[in-house]
């Protein structure tokens, strides 16, 4: 391990960063169960897990954004509270994240020097100086915009090595990088390892994060594996290998299965995707969905599943390819549409997008069925019988844990408001419903609620798609599943296929094939 | 979802609610009792009350528009200029058209919902945030209304027919503004809180993500609410020019204030922040009863700017108030 050049002596062996015991719990969620990291001065690090699994709420601890319940930060053999993102600062420690937070409208320099103090004369910034102290360390990173160009117009790519300079420029000793090739192409990352092996010449350490497991084998000396919350696996070395980090990521979960008889996977096909595509997220996907099945589809954050949803939805329009429902040709314009043809649509983020917070229990849940709770087609009056009536039916029918269905939904926990997301696609029986992450942030019990609630949809021949980035749950709710990386469709599995395992290392099998192509 | 912010005790914050909640009320009843006591001659009698309501009708009318276009979530600053058009182009079909009383009004309240389409299309298709979009409409709108007069109030020749419509009194001796303002607030309340379309209105106002994700048809909602907005705007015009008897270009700018006044201040009235008719109603009340006060005790000019501006500030004050203590 190389020591730093000019920083005061840090004993060689000792880690510049070192978590041990961290503990954190988000609303009941215990999202970090104990885990440890510790990084190395010069050390390219990498930290890997499923979705979920906690790297997200590791780096807002080391970052000041969140503090832990428990647990040491051990930075330079010294204990600290990282308070807040200034200490972590101070700290020698810079977090590069995947949406770079920039101020568009000012220049490459005034971007690196943002919330720096900066050398005046009378109070006029020397603009000049600056710009040539930045200059090496910018031209030493590979930035090859000039200093003054608007940070609007530039790529990508150069805006992650504007991103280093800032952190150099801070005297950083640690960079934290999240996803750093997601939106790189093979030749931008490569000139990214090549710059982060400079770093680490200079002592610099970096903690990579990443799904891409190849990028993390050929970079990084030591691996820390998260998995549901816990540090299970530090790997250097000669244990360092493709096979047990796919191992050490997936875990040895025992593999439940609830699913049906092979039967219903030969249902009619109601809806059809053939070549679907939307640049960047969404790349010639084609696929059947039955009457009556559960259709999963896995894949890892960002893989664009989510986009693919929007698109049968109507929420976007694709750039090529047809869809088909109940054999008629399928193209619509609007959710508005994609409702009228018999579409339902749970979103991921329910909050934002699924309920009207401050209004009712019964004014959500018959969002969708308004037709039903008029006096008549010709008398389009609410009635607020008819109302309460679907409102009471739709909380005994889903065992929504409410204290009335006149309260604001705003105040239920998120199990219950789940619930009346998907309770206003009951009444109205729509052929396909699309749930995108269902469970996100629910407890244990109301998931299985939720489970067992989407499974008494199909029987009644709705065919329903889930999306869902928690490795269980495709395994335990889900007929078929398609695996999707990079956009593509990439692995379908089908009845007894259809495992954590198989899903988690299609995942990462297809992210890693898939590279510089 | 920052850890640091800190959090007000639940006893603070019920009691900060409820008083969120009642303090227009209490505020006009207060109003009320201060003035009778004040001028017991002058102010508690059928006689001004029944004056007060005639000269909140208008601002009534003009603020339950805006209270549609609020609802779904937009702004709407072309109203007063609006109404000033109206009231120019309704009296000069009668005056120079010679068109019958009810087709001029048919005509103006037409244009009024041209105006709303207009400032929904730009607001909708053209994604130009409402505050802009309707202040440029607003602006073209004075200068359409200086082209059609000249400029030149139109006075002469306005048959009293049209005069009686704002001056007369036919449904039990009551004045009609009143009557036509009751018939209006009745109207949009049944729309807003009863029918199935008002409630793709509240959901629109209320996220319209979720309500996209639902199925409904943001963009044609709030096309509507500014059409709404835009017909209560033609009529406030119209009424306003029987009142006057006259065609004024800038008659009735000053009632935009009044107007987004009484829509705050309706929001925070009875809900959190929410805005709705029966809200704007107490508003506009809590502002023409004002008015009156200061007219009996013969408040100087430059108080009446101080209280409107002022009103204005404490009811966006007290709307955003109640709308933080509903989402905390």
């Amino acid at each position: 391990m190389n020591a730093f050049a000019g920083q005061r002596e840090t004993p060689a062996s000792s880690p510049f960063v070192s978590a041990t015991g961290i503990r954190k719990t988000y609303g009941g969620v215990q999202a970090l169960k104990g885990v440890s990291l510790s990084i190395e001065p010069g050390e390219a690090h990498g930290l890997v897990g499923a979705n979920g699994a906690g790297k997200s709420t590791l780096i807002r601890v080391l970052a000041g954004l969140t503090q832990p319940d428990e647990g040491d930060i051990v930075v330079d053999g010294r204990r600290t509270d990282v308070s807040t993102p200034h200490v972590a600062n101070d700290l020698g420690m810079s977090f590069i994240h995947q949406e770079l937070a920039f101020v568009p409208g000012m220049t490459v320099l005034q971007n690196i020097m943002l919330g720096l103090p900066k050398r005046t004369h009378f109070g006029i910034v020397d603009w000049r100086q600056i710009a040539r102290d930045v200059e090496p360390i910018a031209r030493r990173v590979g930035v090859s915009a000039p200093l003054d160009a608007n940070v609007k117009r530039l790529s990508t790519a150069e805006n992650w090595l504007i991103s280093i300079t800032r952190a150099l420029i801070r005297k950083a000793r640690l960079i934290v990088m999240d996803e750093p090739t997601a939106a790189l192409s093979a030749a931008e990352s490569e000139k990214l390892f090549a710059i982060i092996r400079d770093l680490r010449q200079s002592g610099v350490a970096v903690l990579y994060v990443s799904h891409r497991l190849d990028e993390i084998l050929e970079l990084c000396q030591g691996v820390t594996v998260f998995r549901d919350g816990n540090s299970v696996a530090e790997l250097a070395g000669a244990g360092l290998t493709r096979q047990r980090l796919v191992r050490e990521i997936v875990g040895g979960a025992i593999e439940t299965s609830q699913r049906k008889a092979a039967s219903h996977l030969d249902g009619e096909v109601v809806l059809s995707a053939r070549g679907l595509s939307r640049s960047p997220k969404v790349r010639e996907v084609s696929f059947d969905l039955k009457r009556g099945e559960v259709l999963g589809l896995g894949g890892l954050v960002g893989a664009g599943r989510s986009e693919l949803a929007r698109l049968l939805f109507g929420a976007d329009r694709p750039d090529s390819g047809a869809m088909t429902l109940e054999k008629k040709p399928f193209a619509p314009r609007s959710p508005a549409a994609a409702v009228n043809a018999g579409f339902g649509f749970v979103p991921e983020e329910r909050r934002a997008e699924g309920l009207v917070l401050t209004k009712s229990l019964a004014f959500n849940l018959s969002l969708a069925n308004l037709g039903s709770i008029v006096y008549g087609p010709f008398m389009p009056l609410v009635s607020g019988r008819r109302r309460k009536a679907l409102a009471e039916r739709a909380v005994r029918d889903l065992a929504i844990k409410t204290a009335g269905v006149d309260i604001p939904v705003g105040q239920l926990s998120g199990g219950n408001q789940q619930k009346v997301v998907i309770g206003r696609w009951l009444q109205s029986r729509p052929k396909i419903l699309i749930l995108d992450e269902p469970t996100r942030g629910v407890d244990v019990g109301a998931r299985a609620e939720i489970h067992r609630l989407i499974r008494s949809l199909t029987e009644r021949g709705m065919a329903v798609l889930v999306i869902s980035s928690e490795p269980d749950e495709l395994p335990d709710l889900c007929d078929r599943v398609l695996v999707m990386a990079e956009g593509r469709i990439v692995c379908e599995l089908e009845g007894d296929q259809v495992t954590r395992h198989a899903i988690i290392s299609a995942s990462y099998a297809e992210a890693g094939k898939r590279e510089g192509a | 979802m920052s850890e640091g912010s800190h959090r007000l005790s639940p006893a603070f914050k019920s009691a900060l609610g409820i008083f969120a909640r009642y303090a227009t009320i209490i505020g006009l009843i207060l109003m009320i009792v201060v003035f009778s006591f004040l001028s017991p001659k002058a102010f508690p009698t059928y006689g001004n009350f029944i004056n007060v309501l005639n000269q909140a009708s208008l601002a009534m009318i003009i603020a339950g528009g805006l209270t549609l276009a609020v609802v779904v979530g937009e702004l709407d600053l072309s109203i007063g200029y609006a109404a000033s058009l109206h009231g120019v182009v309704v009296t000069g079909l009668i005056v120079k058209n010679q068109l019958p009383i009810p087709v001029a009004i048919a005509i103006v309240l037409a244009l009024g919902a041209l105006v709303g389409v207009i400032n929904g299309l730009i607001v909708t298709k053209l994604r130009v945030n409402s505050v802009i979009a309707t202040l440029g409409v607003g602006t073209i709108i004075v200068g359409v209304a200086f082209a059609y007069s000249a400029g030149v109030p139109i006075v002469a020749g306005v048959p009293e027919e049209f005069l009686q419509l704002a001056l007369g009194r036919w449904l039990f001796g009551i004045p009609n503004p009143i009557i036509v303002m009751a018939l209006v607030v009745g109207a949009l309340w049944v729309l807003v809180e009863r029918t199935a379309i008002g409630q793709e209105i509240q959901a629109v106002g209320g996220n319209p993500a979720a309500a996209r994700l639902a199925g409904i048809s943001v963009d044609r909602i709030k096309i509507l609410g500014f059409v709404i907005s835009g017909m209560c705007a033609g009529l406030t015009g119209t009424l306003l020019a029987s009142r006057l008897g006259s065609g004024t270009t800038s008659a009735a700018d000053s009632y935009l204030l009044t107007a987004f006044a009484a829509v705050f201040l309706g929001s925070a009235t009875l809900r959190d922040g929410e805005f709705h008719v029966l809200g704007t109603f107490i508003g506009t009340l809590i502002i023409v009863f004002g008015f009156n006060g200061l007219n009996i005790f013969g408040a100087p000019t430059f108080s009446q700017y101080v209280f409107q501006g002022a009103i204005l500030i404490v009811a966006v004050g007290l709307s955003s108030l109640g709308r933080m203590l509903a989402e905390s």
